[in-house]
């Protein structure tokens, strides 16, 4: 079967035809694919596990702090009351990332980095 | 794969080393030596075993091996795994045939997803205010305001990736999919016969729910997730 390309991307569909960095690359081929018991498995040890950490939900105080951050970045148009005056330092307008998309790349690490780094 | 099916793929395998067939009865294992009886897993490793799938993936059906599957020499390859389980290889053959994993991935855009929560929910809007006026002395407050939203999100998950679902598992043959968390909705293999078609209902089902969602998706891919056996292995 030929592996096509696709059509071009857009800002609600992105397309790429082959897993790019290393948790892709893991969703794709880690406890995935044909497992005979009885043969020998290597076990993926001695590779950034932080990455497959990813991988498991965990709810906690940090994740609600870091939602309550999110909540209270968002520029809504606020109706009557007084001024509200923000206390938190460092509310920089020039971040292009979500706090919690910030979070989670924090968590994976920067796989294209690493990547060129590992040739 | 299918013996004679492609000569032996250009690329190498795990830990650089040339890829070779071995064949029995018709079917053929596509496999690499491994220099040392302890392998130190690197990312170069798990690249190259995915590089080999895609590779015999381009050319013929395949079934993929979970990495790291040993076997103590050609022999055994031929005939503890080639014809003790030729009939169930067959089988995997003959489902695979003709067909392609795509992994989705659909996400919520933060922005919208959270002021949508704040617009329908009044304890949010109100747990808000309340951290705002408060700044750094509300810290519990925070962590209210924080739970409620992350209650929200789920609830929202789950509907909303049940209905993405549902859309894209009636274009496919086969779906799996995994747990989300946060601001993923949906995480999911599907195993479709073509790709086209799945891709254009993607395209729909992605445009329909734009800007609350965006999608990616991966492949045509070697369906690993697929390849597993009936009967106990």
């Amino acid at each position: 079967m030929a592996i096509a390309t696709r059509g071009t991307s857009s800002n609600y569909l992105q397309r790429a035809p082959s897993p790019s960095g290393l948790a892709e690359v893991l969703d794709v081929i880690l406890d995935k694919g044909l497992v005979i018991d009885a043969f020998v498995r290597i076990s993926v040890i001695g590779i950034e596990l932080v990455t497959i950490d990813a991988r498991i939900v965990i709810a906690s105080v940090d994740t609600y702090l870091r939602f309550a951050e999110a909540v209270n970045r968002l520029d809504l148009a606020e109706t009557g009351g007084a001024d509200i005056t923000d206390l938190r330092s460092g509310g920089s307008d020039g971040k292009t990332r979500g706090v919690l998309e910030g979070a989670k790349e924090a968590l994976t690490g920067d796989d294209q980095k690493e990547k060129q780094r590992s040739r | 794969m299918r013996a004679g099916a492609i000569d032996a793929p250009r690329v190498d395998g795990v830990s650089g080393r040339p890829v070779a067939t071995i064949e029995s009865n018709g079917l053929a294992a596509v496999v690499s030596e491994l220099a040392e009886r302890r392998l130190r897993v690197r990312r170069r490793d798990l690249l190259g075993h995915l590089r080999v799938l895609e590779s015999v993936f381009d050319d013929t059906t395949i079934v993929p091996c979970a990495f790291g599957m040993v076997l103590p020499s050609r022999e055994a390859v031929a005939s503890d795994f080639l014809a003790a389980r030729r009939n169930e290889l067959l089988g995997l053959l003959e489902r695979l045939d003709g067909r392609a994993q795509l992994n989705v991935t659909a996400s919520y855009d933060e922005e919208e997803i959270l002021r949508e929560i704040v617009a329908t929910d009044p304890r949010v809007a109100r747990g808000r205010q309340q951290t705002r006026v408060l700044g750094r002395a509300g810290h519990f407050a925070s962590i209210q305001l924080g739970e409620l939203v992350a209650g929200a999100l789920a609830e929202r998950r789950e509907a909303d990736g049940g209905r993405l679902l549902g859309r894209l598992a009636a274009e496919s043959d086969d779906v799996v999919a995994e747990a989300t968390d946060e601001l993923t909705v949906l995480k999911a293999s599907f195993l479709v016969e073509g790709p086209d078609r799945f891709d254009a209902v993607l395209e729909q089902v992605a445009k329909d729910e734009a800007p609350r969602i965006r999608f990616e998706a991966i492949g045509p891919l070697p369906p690993t997730a697929f390849a597993e056996l009936r009967a106990g292995g």
